[in-house]
């Protein structure tokens, strides 16, 4: 059985597709199976990250009406041999689908995949409610910016009341601004969520230049981007262990320090 | 340097700033108290307090403030002397 991770962040634009794009091709390269469901009905853009807007026959509604089955709505990465995509449907509005069509859904899916990455809309309506029904863990986006990390508090209290368990991934962190006193840093960040951090992903000029492509960054390797998002994809799978979790960096030299307080 | 530059002058630094605002949005978001009913019980509180205590009812504060996942309601009042 494999397992439903949902990606979210209430606030739109921080990162939640690209971030689904590239973990699920992490994933798959380190030897899973993977597929990718584009929740944002209405609004799809995974395809285009993944660049494989050209193959669309079926989407998720029509998956879900019976229109076709399952295995038949999903397109197959042609770069990789265990990653599927599937799509949303551009015509239709979230209230399509209820949270028990997903959860039906991501089961079925879970009984053949080792992962299933939902990206999930912005927002913290239907379409969000329908993306979280199925998952058995999320992951939250947020950037280093007082917006998004609002918008992600909000969206850490719904799944905390949905049970479900979420963690961290800082997205656009710049080093340079955080050192200038100018960007919150990742300790930052989660001092103020509270959440487990899976990692923090740098502000990559290489990230912009590969989606315009529609190849995600992990599959042209090199930018530090692509090696944040494989590192969490091996977290993710439990094959490293994190090694920036909860407790910063800062934090830790701060209590060795004697400046910060230990947990109890 | 930069912010050393920035501190001479009197300024914080964007981050702290950021971080201060932060910690104040999410309380009022965690608690779902709006800046008028937070008003509205401080009031309240202040009527009380000055029921068993001699205060400046205009002088109480009211305060909520997050940390962690956990948030504060903080009221201060100076209470005036018995025969002021």
């Amino acid at each position: 059985m494999g397992r439903a991770i949902v990606i979210t962040s209430g606030k739109g634009g921080v990162g939640k597709t690209t971030t689904t794009a590239n973990l699920g091709t992490a994933l798959a390269q380190l030897g899973y199976t993977v597929v990718l469901v584009d929740a944002d009905i209405g609004l799809r853009n995974l395809d285009v990250v993944m660049g494989l807007e050209n193959r669309i026959v079926y989407h998720v509604v029509d998956a879900i009406r019976g229109k076709c089955p399952v295995q038949k709505a999903l397109i197959k990465d042609r770069r990789l041999e265990n990653l599927w995509l599937l799509p949303a449907s551009q015509t239709d509005d979230k209230d399509a689908v209820t949270p028990d069509d997903m959860r039906s859904l991501v089961f079925e899916l879970k009984i053949n995949y080792d992962f299933v990455l939902i990206d999930c809309p912005a927002g913290i309506e239907q379409g969000f409610k329908n993306a979280i029904a199925g998952a058995d863990e999320a992951i939250v986006v947020a950037t280093p910016e007082v917006s998004s990390i609002r918008d992600a508090d909000r969206v850490v209290g719904l799944l905390a009341a949905a049970d479900v368990p979420a963690r961290l991934v800082v997205n656009r962190i710049s080093p340079q601004l955080v050192k200038r006193g100018d960007m919150l840093s990742q300790s930052d960040v989660i001092e103020i969520l509270a959440l487990e951090m899976l990692g923090a992903i740098p502000l990559d000029d290489q990230v912009i230049a590969t989606t315009n492509k529609g190849v995600p960054a992990v599959l042209e390797g090199k930018s530090l981007a692509a090696k944040e998002f494989v590192r969490i994809a091996r977290v993710l799978a439990g094959q490293e262990v994190e090694e920036k979790s909860s407790v910063g960096f800062f934090t830790r030299i701060g209590r060795a320090l004697g400046l910060t307080a230990s947990p109890a | 340097m930069w912010q050393g530059i920035k501190s001479l002058f009197g300024g914080k630094p964007s981050r702290e700033v950021a971080k201060g605002r932060l910690h104040l949005v999410l309380a009022h978001d965690r608690t779902g108290l709006d800046g008028g009913r937070l008003q509205e019980m401080r009031n309240e509180i202040a009527a009380v307090l000055a029921k068993y205590v001699p205060i400046d009812a205009e002088a109480v504060e009211i305060q909520i403030e997050t940390r962690a996942r956990a948030t504060q309601l903080t009221v201060s009042s100076a209470i005036q002397p018995r025969n002021a």
